[in-house]
């Protein structure tokens, strides 16, 4: 004989995600990554590891660039928040994105929208970062397919370096 | 040889898409968040599988009780073993030898558990946080008993997994070529040496995940997995449910890189339908990292020991070579294969005319071992590599001269090896020019005459940097066959279905590529379809750098086939012998009268039943299938050159520099292949400088998330140097061979080789691919290193 589940107590939570109010109610543990990609059908946003290393599930949180696995969702009450959906509100390909395509930055893609939200924070707050930089904020991140030296060329044609030439 | 120009007509200008660096047509969608993986999908009324797994490496299970899991709110429903051994029979391995002893995988533990992961008991909740809350009211009770997780020891067999069968030992593979007693009776030097190579393991950054449902109109079932190999899936899940294959529908959606992990069939596979079927609910199921690191396949760990026969002028001549395979707790879907191409391939792009291996696939409590990109290759190369620079070194030889003395010649080829690798078959390199390719490495990593005495003064100077090089052949291509279908609609848009599933190789785009060439139309109106059964109706899958060229193939050669139904449309409708017509640009051209001509999209509208009716015989609807059978296997081949510098004060080791030059035959994307060939020298850095899945000798793994299973970032990575080569193979009427693995494949190899080099004034010798993490190398080197 079982009974009705447990209906965990639901926190009320405000915040704008890609530029649309968003007001809801939610358990206390219910992560970021998962109220983004199962409660608002945010899917572009990735979890690759659950624990904060691999960098996939990032968005940007005011402009910030932050791990969706590593926070819940009540932590975000009045934040203002974009995922790779929001990056583009038209639909067209940014000089971020686009450089990805250019440079084939991507095979499965999989990783490709946490990078995609790394590089347009860094880029938005610092529009000629220097290659440390780009490399510092590139090694948060871990991408099994390309052996990232297609995605450094991608983040140098964003950042407007050169693209081609080894690293030292 | 040449190759074929099929479409060049006499006055086609068309620029060609094969061989271009054509952008990724795939990529817009997916940098917008607008793919769809499995975990992406939430069907209406969904609940969530969790699974209880083994905490024991080797146990006997002397107690389940579900009751607490049963009566829990929100829980819908549990399974053991004993609720399903009558409806789910053992997983399959599709690379068994006829004398392999028969130790597969249920989908959930039948009373004794081998490895620490086991699937235990399987439940279902109604959302994904209250099934992983349930796990913790299953009560099991173990009875531990003695674990072996050391190759020798399991190979000993004094603790045995399954000890009806009296041995570990599961599979012996033979190779034999030659006469090797009588080569090494008239050897002048016998060089001989034990390998060891670690476990690591796959690792995509999308992990493995199912939903389940009955089709609410077909009543149906279907799978929507993270698989390499759909169709292979089907057919897997037809065969453990007894259900026929036309009952069930699977479907690969995007899938997040695979390299093996994913070619393998699940017992999740089989559990989530279970739960599907008896409530009639979707079912979903995403493996977390954490149960990656157990429940998805390892790789790698092999013993070798090998035996070298040289003559004093440097020519070798026999290779007696053993090896031993970590097989893990059971069979995988691929089991023997590692081991198989490893023996089968060992000694590389070397004559070496006397051969002998045994091949011993040996089972220890650890997790399934089964294929990782290259799966026996990158242990094969390590081991004939390091081999020829320890001969070099102690004949006193050039290493690149004595590679080239031994290595095969474009001349010698094709070239009958006299080995077999299961389910691909004979051993025959068809193309490639062995020694070209080391001579362009060697060449561009500065394997000059200055480079010793740029090592020397560096030494002097306390930097020790050191080259090393890696020459392989590998195998690609493998059948035994891929479909395509091609079918273009009256607006001359063209769809391509392929059996061959991609997860990361580009094969929309390298598809159009090949598509667009054999019809003359632009790339844009080409759509590729793939990755679900009911779509696709037959194809095999990617596995073993075979998409592009059998699939490919398969695809191209399809096309060609409704090229030749659309001229004799075009005939039909023009009133004309088809034999005066050429196609060019798209169209059907009436040769010498070129205003006289008929579109694709025109022919297509014509031969619909509701335009003209077509004389009888004629084929109505612009459509062809075909299969692409690949007749053997096609050799890839390269060469890696690594240079790396050592930090004697830290043991860390720096990769200064890494050329990969290499022949896949006909390119069909540059861009592609060298992303292929930059990915996979990235694992097999990770490979032998950080990644290892270790176990503790009581069977636990010890790395259990990616803080502690360390991959490269870029900051580990040097910049790639490639350049192509182009030997086609005859194979397939396009030449193109396979491009996924080589880079896998040679980075182990090339790095040790370097690192051996850079600490060759300590002694050292080299015989693992470590991984050489900092304080392995800092053991390597004395205390004062002056």
């Amino acid at each position: 004989m079982t009974s009705a589940p447990p209906r965990p107590t639901l926190i009320p939570v405000s915040l704008t995600v890609n530029g649309l109010p968003v007001d809801a109610a939610v358990p206390g543990r219910l992560l970021l990554a998962d109220f983004l990609r199962d409660s608002l059908g945010l899917t572009g946003t990735h979890v690759g590891c659950g624990h904060g290393t691999c960098g996939s599930c990032t968005v940007l949180v005011d402009g910030e660039a932050v791990r969706s696995c590593l926070q819940f969702a009540v932590q975000l009450d009045g934040c203002a928040i974009t995922t790779v959906e929001g990056v583009s509100p038209d639909g067209q390909l940014t000089p971020v994105q686009q450089a990805f395509q250019d440079n084939h930055g991507m095979q499965c893609g999989y990783c490709t929208p946490g990078l995609v939200c790394s590089l347009t924070a860094l880029l938005a707050k610092d529009p000629s970062p220097t290659e440390e930089t780009i490399v510092d904020t590139l090694n948060g991140h871990l991408c099994r397919c390309t052996g990232y030296q297609n995605i450094l060329k991608a983040a140098r044609q964003a950042a407007g370096r050169p693209v081609e030439e080894a690293h030292g | 040889m040449t190759v074929p120009e099929p479409t060049a007509g006499p006055t086609a200008a068309r620029p060609k898409y094969v061989g271009g660096a054509v952008k990724r047509r795939e990529d817009p969608r997916l940098l917008l968040g607008r793919g769809r993986y499995v975990a992406d999908i939430n069907l209406a009324g969904t609940v969530y599988m969790a699974i209880v797994r083994s905490p024991h490496a080797h146990a006997r299970i002397t107690s389940i009780d579900t009751s607490r899991a049963v009566a829990a709110a929100g829980v819908l429903a549990v399974l053991t073993w004993a609720d399903i051994k009558d409806e789910a029979g053992p997983l399959p391995c599709i690379d068994r030898y006829t004398d392999s002893l028969p130790v597969l995988q249920t989908a959930l533990a039948d009373g004794v558990v081998r490895y620490v992961g086991e699937p235990v008991v399987a439940l279902v909740a109604s959302t994904e946080y209250g099934a992983e809350d349930a796990l913790s009211l299953i009560d099991v009770e173990y009875e531990p008993l003695p674990v072996v997780v050391d190759l020798d020891e399991a190979t000993a067999g004094t603790t045995l997994l399954y000890p009806e069968h009296g041995t570990n030992v599961m599979t012996t593979i033979a190779q034999d070529v030659g006469d090797v007693a009588a080569a090494f009776a008239a050897a002048d030097r016998v060089y001989e040496e034990t390998f060891t190579i670690h476990r690591y393991v796959p690792m995509p950054m999308e992990t493995r995940g199912v939903v389940a449902e009955v089709d609410p109109i077909t009543e149906r079932l279907t799978l929507t997995t993270s698989t390499q190999f759909p169709h292979l899936v089907r057919g897997f899940l037809s065969g453990v449910l007894g259900m026929p294959e036309s009952r069930i529908r699977v479907v690969a959606p995007d899938v997040g890189g695979g390299f093996g992990a994913k070619c393998e069939f699940y017992c999740e596979e089989v559990l989530a339908p279970l739960f599907a079927l008896r409530l009639r609910r979707p079912v979903k199921w995403i493996e977390d990292r954490r149960t990656s690191m157990v429940a998805s396949s390892h790789a790698r760990e092999q013993k070798h020991t090998v035996r070298v026969a040289v003559q004093d002028d440097g020519t070798i001549t026999a290779v007696d070579a053993q090896s031993w395979t970590s097989n893990g707790a059971a069979y995988c879907t691929l089991a023997t294969t590692p081991a198989s191409i490893s023996s089968a391939m060992l000694r590389g792009p070397y004559r070496i005319p006397h051969y002998r291996a045994r091949a011993h696939c040996v089972v220890t409590n650890k997790t399934p071992l089964a294929v990782y990109r290259g799966a026996g290759h990158p242990q094969a190369v390590l081991v004939m590599e390091r081999m020829v620079d320890t001969i070099a070194a102690d004949l006193g030889r050039d290493r690149v001269e004595l590679r080239l003395q031994n290595m095969l010649t474009p001349a010698e080829l094709p070239s009958d090896r006299g080995t077999a690798i299961v389910l691909a078959g004979q051993v025959v390199y068809d193309t490639g020019d062995y020694g070209a390719c080391l001579e362009r490495a060697a060449e561009m990593i500065g394997l000059s005459g200055d480079w010793e005495a740029e090592q020397a003064a560096a030494r002097a100077e306390g930097r020790y940097l050191g080259i090393g090089l890696a020459s392989l052949v590998e195998e690609t291509s493998i059948g035994p066959y891929e479909s395509a279908v091609v079918r273009v609609d009256g607006a001359g848009k063209v769809t391509v279905l392929t059996g061959s599933s991609p997860h990361g190789q580009g094969h929309v785009t390298t598809f159009s590529q090949l598509v667009a060439d054999e019809l003359e139309i632009d790339i844009e109106d080409i759509t590729v379809l793939y990755g679900d059964t009911d779509v696709v109706a037959d194809g095999v899958g990617t596995f073993a750098s075979r998409s592009a060229a059998i699939g490919g193939a398969a695809a191209r050669k399809a096309a060609g086939v409704v090229k030749e139904k659309a001229l004799g449309v075009a005939a039909h409708v023009l009133e004309i012998d088809v034999a005066d017509l050429e196609w060019r640009n798209g169209a059907a051209h009436v040769r010498g009268v070129p205003a006289r001509a008929r579109t694709l999209g025109e022919l297509a509208s014509a031969a619909t039943a509701w335009n003209a009716p077509l004389p009888g015989g004629m084929e109505f609807n612009l459509e062809a299938t075909y299969q692409h059978q690949a007749g053997g296997i096609a050799f890839s081949h390269a060469t890696h050159a690594a240079k790396v510098g050592v930090d004697v004060e830290t043991g860390e080791v720096t990769v200064l520099d890494y050329v990969v030059v290499h022949d896949c035959g006909t390119v069909i994307n540059p861009t592609i292949v060298e992303g292929q060939v930059h990915g996979g020298v990235a694992q097999g850095l990770g490979g032998t400088f950080m990644e290892e899945l270790a176990y503790s000798p009581d069977g636990q793994p010890l790395p259990m998330t990616l803080q502690d299973y360390i991959m490269p970032t870029l900051g580990d990575m040097p910049w790639i140097r490639t350049d192509h080569m182009e030997s086609p193979t005859p194979l397939n009427p396009y030449g193109m061979k396979g491009a996924g693995e080589g880079g896998a494949t040679g980075a182990p190899g090339a790095l040790v080789n370097a690192l051996q080099d850079a600490l060759a004034p300590f002694g050292v010798n080299l015989t693992s691919d470590g991984p050489w993490t900092p304080d392995k190398v800092l053991a390597l080197i004395p205390e004062d290193p002056a």
